[in-house]
């Protein structure tokens, strides 16, 4: 009894249901075309776009053109200023902080930037970032559009990107891709003791020549990196499907310590390291701690002076364990010069302790040195 | 109570049952959620059979004069040139564009000097085609051919386009037969890139290659919104940075080489040049996108509906005109004797005239536009009122195919295989499509003669 009305308390439903359903489609048949397969879904749907993110994101960018004093053509004793590298930038602030590619104005003695709109400004160079090639420069204009940006979002493996920015100087150009790798945040990234292009986020959008310091960004125009064509310009490689950006956190921390201090300062102990091997680990009895084995020391660095020495295995930094060579790396890069840093080291069976003061790291000095006497224009143009 | 349960349960599952879909469907293309990956298989299906691969053949002449020298060893009946044909071939792509009279756009590059140009459908059916008319200027050609049952690609409003729109490229890159690769519209109102005489492109990162020319350049309803042209390569590959004809202005050109079988091309009579930011601060206008007009030409259509040395144009039948460059070849491919609405700036204000589009009137010419054999002589119509009236010859290069032929400075063509010729649009008319043997009458000092170019 209980089950036979059960049963025609849920056939009663369905059939009403199925029956509202019915008369709902037939009066509005345009439901039904949603249900289609996808084929129909986008040849009826309005086109899918990325022009939001472009009217967001393409504003922001600005067509970067440096000139510099050069032997005059006429009159071999004169000098002149005469065009000399292209590039994009892009504009971070409303105040008119823009960052770019170093490599894009090093060796410029005027840098002229072309917004958008029509105007074209002369900019002054705030700072330079050589490990990451990056520099902010800043102009002064009102009315400034900024590229949108979202410090908490975390770009991932396959996330659609549109690179902005004016290859060859052919006008303001979106080219789209996907992320192919995402680099890193840390302050050692790009340094000489870094692993390169690995550093860097990957994709797959073309970008080239005149493209570099423009803006990488997602599909809602945030700032996902800052383009750079220095890499495969200066491999001498066509490289179609394989483009490097400086991951959006890092360029942000640099522009905001160049902005605050003129120069990013990063910390130098002088060591260079290896992870020590899983075997030699259990004979040593580590336990849970990994280590990095010194293999080198400057000798005049500050390690060596505070007493470090080769084979000496590094445990832990300030109490913390150590992981892996890249994070070490950026915790030394990131510690601020004068700072005293507590090694923990094995060195013959035994553990012991040393204190290291950190010391500045030099070692891109020259370079930002032979960027302002203006050395080598051959290898300037080489790069965008 | 217990009757209105399942009435409830019943709206309920029927709303269920009728919008189940849409919430499905909200979350495409971008992220998949289990379902059917997106693919552009279907637009891809619906249009791929309207474009075709194009094979040409022909002779291309090379010239080459023979130095002084070898003719005081040859004698003096030795020909002064040596003229050498050699046959070429080449490939690109096509789009048909009207199924039932058989038309086939392409580029003018990819059947230029052509003799035979054969059309290939995507379903292995092969036509012979013939030349409706083209246009060297805008690279633009028309072709027809005679099959049944074929599938046209409509052509989209492509002023309707934005940056960031999907695009879809259709062609036949180095032969490899069809091909379809994808991107997005990188930048519209392309121009001063020097590829072209008339430059309006559309730029995409679609990979575009040799062999894509005159392929379908589609929106994601299948619609053609291009015609592949260019790309830009320093080393001859595709670096992401491609080139499309919007199809409005092959929808304009292709209206006319119908009617016409040659293009009428329409000049408004300005001479300008792009809008700085300075000019226009000038000029009091807050903007620097437009054309800026220097002179007017007396008697243009562009002084009779009233535009002035000093106006900026800003618009074109309502679509905003980015650069000098994009209103020139808008204009031009247009046709004459339209009527378009332009919008100007003025004193900081804006107004709207309408302008009549005139026809440009050939009064010179670099002549190898008309024939290969006659590059290096400049033309132009003879005095008016002048007996007979001609084509007077006003300067030949040294060297030059021209000068190789016999064609010396004032000497007046009087016509072509035996068609007379009164002016440059005769001359034109005359030597359009004909690549092969001509005789020239023409006037030199009271004698009349015929030369022989090939």
């Amino acid at each position: 009894m209980k089950l036979t009305s059960l049963l025609s308390y849920f056939v009663k439903a369905i059939l009403l249901g199925a029956a509202v359903a019915g008369l709902l489609l037939l009066a509005f048949p345009k439901l039904r075309y949603q249900s289609g397969d996808y084929g129909s879904e986008i040849l009826n749907s309005p086109p899918i776009s990325y022009a939001a993110a472009v009217r967001l994101a393409g504003p922001a960018v600005v067509n970067i053109y440096t000139r510099s004093f050069q032997r005059s053509l006429r009159d071999g004793n004169d000098t002149e200023l005469r065009p000399k590298s292209l590039g994009s930038g892009v504009i971070m602030t409303a105040k008119g902080q823009i960052l770019t590619n170093y490599h894009v104005i090093a060796d410029a003695d005027q840098i002229i930037v072309a917004l958008q709109d029509g105007r074209i400004l002369t900019a002054d160079l705030v700072g330079v970032d050589v490990p990451t090639d990056l520099a902010v420069l800043s102009i002064s204009a009102d009315n400034l559009p900024v590229i949108p940006q979202d410090q908490k979002r975390t770009p991932e493996v396959g996330d659609v990107v549109l690179a902005i920015g004016n290859p060859y100087n052919v006008g303001q150009t979106i080219t789209q891709g996907i992320i192919s790798a995402t680099g890193r945040n840390g302050l050692s990234s790009m340094g000489p003791d870094s692993n390169g292009r690995q550093d860097l986020l990957q994709t797959d959008a073309a970008i080239n020549s005149g493209n570099s310091g423009g803006a990488l960004v997602n599909t809602r125009g945030e700032l996902v990196g800052i383009n750079t064509a220095a890499y495969h310009l200066s491999s001498n490689q066509e490289s179609y499907g394989i483009s490097f950006a400086i991951p959006y956190r890092l360029a942000r921390r640099i522009m905001t310590e160049l902005i605050a201090n003129g120069r990013v300062s990063r910390g130098y102990v002088g060591v260079s390291t290896v992870e020590v091997d899983p075997v030699t680990a259990r004979l040593l009895n580590l336990g849970d701690l990994s280590g990095l084995v010194v293999e080198n020391l400057d000798p005049n660095g500050p390690g060596a002076k505070a007493g470090l020495a080769r084979g000496d295995v590094l445990l832990m930094i300030d109490d913390q364990p150590l992981q892996g060579v890249r994070s070490v790396m950026d915790r030394i890069a990131e510690s601020k010069p004068g700072q005293v840093v507590r090694f923990t080291v094995l060195r013959e069976g035994k553990r012991q302790e040393i204190p290291v003061t950190i010391e500045e790291d030099l070692r891109f000095q020259h370079l930002r040195q032979k960027g302002s006497e203006g050395e080598s224009p051959a290898s300037a143009a080489e790069k965008s | 109570m217990r009757s209105t349960r399942p009435v409830v349960c019943a709206l309920a599952l029927s709303l269920g049952l009728v919008l189940s879909p849409i919430t499905v469907q909200a979350a495409l293309p971008l992220a998949v959620d289990g379902q059917a990956l997106p693919s552009l298989a279907p637009i891809v299906a619906q249009a791929s059979p309207g474009v075709v691969n194009i094979s040409v053949s022909g002779k291309k002449v090379t010239r080459q004069a023979i130095p002084e020298p070898f003719r005081f060893f040859f004698g003096p009946n030795m020909p002064n040139e040596q003229v050498q044909e050699r046959p070429f071939q080449a490939l690109g792509s096509g789009v048909i564009v009207d199924a039932d009279k058989g038309y086939v756009i392409t580029n003018h590059h990819v059947i230029d000097e052509a003799d035979d140009i054969m059309v290939t459908l995507k379903d292995g059916r092969e036509f012979k085609a013939k030349l409706v008319g083209d246009d060297s200027q805008s690279d633009i050609a028309l072709l027809q051919i005679d099959g049944k049952d074929l599938t046209a690609i409509p052509l989209a409003n492509s002023d309707a386009l934005q940056v960031g729109d999907f695009a879809i490229a259709i062609g036949n890159p180095f032969g490899l037969g069809q091909t379809v690769t994808s991107g997005i519209i990188s930048a519209l109102g392309r121009s001063g890139l020097n590829i072209e005489n008339l430059e309006n492109f559309i730029q995409t990162d679609a990979a575009i290659n040799s062999g894509n020319s005159g392929g379908a350049l589609l929106n994601l309803k299948g619609e053609l919104i291009g015609i592949n042209t260019a790309i830009l390569g320093p080393n001859g590959g595709n670096i992401g940075i491609g080139f499309a004809i919007p199809a409005n202005m092959v929808k304009n050109l292709m209206e006319q080489l119908v009617k016409y079988g040659e293009v009428r091309r329409a000049i408004l009579g300005i001479s300008g040049g792009e809008l700085t930011s300075d000019l226009a601060k000038t000029f009091g206008y807050d903007k620097q996108k437009g054309a800026f007009v220097n002179q007017v030409m007396p008697g243009s259509a562009a002084e009779e509906a009233g535009i002035e040395a000093g106006d900026i144009i800003v618009s074109l039948d309502g679509n905003p005109v980015g650069s000098f460059g994009e209103l020139r070849a808008k204009i031009a491919t247009m046709g004459a004797g339209k009527q378009v609405k332009l919008g100007l700036i003025r004193d900081g204000k804006e107004r709207t005239v309408t302008v009549t589009l005139k026809q440009a009137d050939l009064t010179e010419a670099k002549a190898s536009v008309l024939h290969s054999a006659l590059d290096g002589a400049t033309l132009t119509d003879s005095e008016p009122g002048s007996k007979p009236a001609g084509v007077l010859v006003k300067e030949v290069a040294e060297n030059s195919p021209a000068a190789a032929a016999g064609l010396r400075k004032g000497d007046l063509i009087l016509g072509v295989n035996r068609v007379r010729t009164e002016n440059l649009d005769d001359l034109r008319k005359a030597l359009k499509g004909k690549h092969k043997l001509l005789a020239i009458n023409i006037k030199r000092d009271n004698s009349s003669l015929y030369l022989v170019l090939r």
